[in-house]
């Protein structure tokens, strides 16, 4: 059973992860210039965060942190909660604009 | 007759130069003391011209004109410099950033003596551009005698390979299950101890050191999907009195059984504040370490970890449940023949009250089951929290625990933390 979820769990990682690989969308973890361009970013970094955040812990004002704090945090919380890298940047922006 | 006429002439000339005259009646002398009149006027306003400004360099305001213009040159350089500085800090390639958590913990059993203790956790932060994180976290506690204990709790560089997975490396807290990796610092862990077998040396692994890639993937609508696989050193298991004592999870810079341990969990998340998850990893282990004396050559023998997670918030309820085992197989050869099977699940509901939510009850169940009967424990653990923050919390609890008579499982106890995550 245990090998099942391991040969699982390696192969959503090997599919997601390499059919990433072919997407020519930007990797970036900041906003990008598209991303400053999108008035949905925020709306949708506002999503995210409310959806996201509270399946471990208490919801952290945005204002804790400065603008370049929240960058190593989020990218932090992207590692620790499988956060993709469009959700990083909207969560960055989000967070950003509202602190 | 040619010199009266040019006499006339120097007259007529003479009378035009004079100027504007009251008329050809006003005589020279007139005109001469118009003339030293306007003079000793003109003499007068000079004299006052040069007295003001004399004063006004006594007075520094000619000399101050100077400095203040050099001055609003500096202001206009050290604004431009300002101006750059504000904005500087916000392009940098690398950021630092100082996270982490502390507690104070009072404890007191129901048959023993109460005392308190602390713990802090710094946790380190170094991002580089956006493709790569290096995070490490220490723990610094306090033991029962007064000395302070500093472990390595993890240390990985994250490279941010695409939008959806990320390579780390180094000591990473075990992926397998929910709690470890997510739930247990103090600041996020609704109760003030952690789940029996979910601590150290208990069910749940806590940590390996490896390769592990791991992400998030969106699928369809808003499900999603989390995933996590990796290669690490693996356990050591520890024997005492010819029987294995307890298997050692916190990441050890050693194989002792020279085959590593691959291990993953996945979890989906049909709707977005509900996570199903799935944990598993297999390999060998091996007794390095018997009744406090170093062993070489113990046998190889299988071990495994199986897992299961769940999640779900709605509005102010949060709802959790897991379970976890590790399994390590017999081995007629070794100092510890007979294998084991530690496993552990647990159920938990949180509720945020009052106008702020800022007050939280807390119930708990956990069952723990090892091979050693006086660590096997069944405990009921209710708590009430007051969100000081969102992030600093006062929390007081109590235990009733279930184990074998006489042992600490079985004492119940009172716990009450002040726990703020930075």
């Amino acid at each position: 059973m245990s090998k099942l979820a391991v040969k699982t769990a390696l192969l959503a990682t090997i599919v997601a992860g390499g059919a990433a690989m072919f997407e020519p969308e930007a990797q970036a973890a900041e906003p990008t210039a598209t991303d400053e361009a999108d008035p949905m970013t925020f709306a949708r970094g506002a999503k995210t965060w409310s959806e996201t955040c509270a399946r471990c812990h208490n919801m952290r004002d945005p204002k804790e942190l400065r603008d370049d704090q929240w960058r190593a945090a989020v990218a932090h919380m992207r590692v620790r909660a499988g956060l993709t890298g469009q959700e990083t940047r909207d969560v960055l922006k989000f967070l950003q604009e509202s602190n | 007759m040619k010199k009266n006429s040019r006499l006339g002439l120097a007259v007529v000339a003479t009378m035009a130069l004079a100027g504007p005259s009251p008329g050809w009646a006003q005589s020279d002398a007139d005109r001469i003391a118009e003339l030293e009149a306007k003079t000793a006027a003109m003499a007068e306003a000079l004299e006052a011209l040069q007295e003001e400004l004399a004063q006004a360099r006594e007075s520094g305001t000619v000399r101050d004109t100077e400095e203040l213009r050099s001055e609003v040159i500096k202001a206009t350089q050290y604004a431009q410099r300002a101006q750059r500085a504000a904005t500087e800090w916000k392009d940098t390639t690398s950021v630092t950033h100082l996270a982490g958590y502390a507690s104070a913990e009072y404890v007191e059993p129901e048959d023993g003596n109460g005392a308190f203790t602390s713990n802090f956790n710094p946790m380190f932060h170094y991002m580089y551009s956006d493709r790569l994180l290096w995070e490490s976290e220490l723990a610094i506690e306090l033991d029962e005698n007064g000395e302070t204990e500093v472990v390595l709790e993890y240390s990985t560089i994250d490279i941010f390979l695409n939008d959806n997975l990320i390579l780390v490396a180094g000591k990473f807290l075990s992926p397998l299950g929910n709690f470890r990796q997510n739930l247990h610092p103090s600041w996020i862990n609704k109760f003030s101890s952690a789940p029996p077998g979910f601590g150290h040396d208990g069910a749940a692994p806590a940590a390996d050191i490896g390769l592990q890639l791991r992400g998030g993937a969106n699928l369809f609508g808003n499900r999603k999907l989390t995933y996590a696989g990796y290669i690490a050193n693996g356990p050591m298991l520890v024997g005492e009195d010819g029987e294995i004592h307890g298997i050692e999870t916190e990441g050890v810079a050693s194989d002792a059984d020279d085959s590593k341990i691959l291990g993953g969990r996945i979890s989906f998340l049909p709707i977005p504040r509900l996570e199903l998850g799935l944990s598993g990893a297999f390999g060998d282990a091996a007794v390095v370490e018997n009744d406090d004396a170093d062993l070489d050559g113990d046998p190889d023998r299988d071990y495994e970890v199986l897992g299961f997670d769940v999640t779900y918030q709605w509005q102010n309820l949060d709802l959790r449940g897991e379970y976890i085992m590790q399994d390590v197989a017999d081995a007629s050869t070794s100092v510890a023949p007979e294998g084991g099977k530690w496993e552990s699940w647990y159920v938990q509901s949180a509720y945020k009250i009052g106008a702020s939510a800022n007050w939280e009850g807390v119930v708990r169940y956990t069952d723990f089951s090892s091979p050693h009967a006086d660590e096997s424990q069944e405990q009921w653990a209710l708590g009430v929290n007051y969100l000081v923050t969102p992030n600093a919390l006062i929390k007081v609890g109590y235990e009733l625990n279930d184990g074998l008579g006489g042992e600490v499982t079985d004492a119940d106890r009172w716990l009450i933390q002040v726990a703020y995550g930075y």
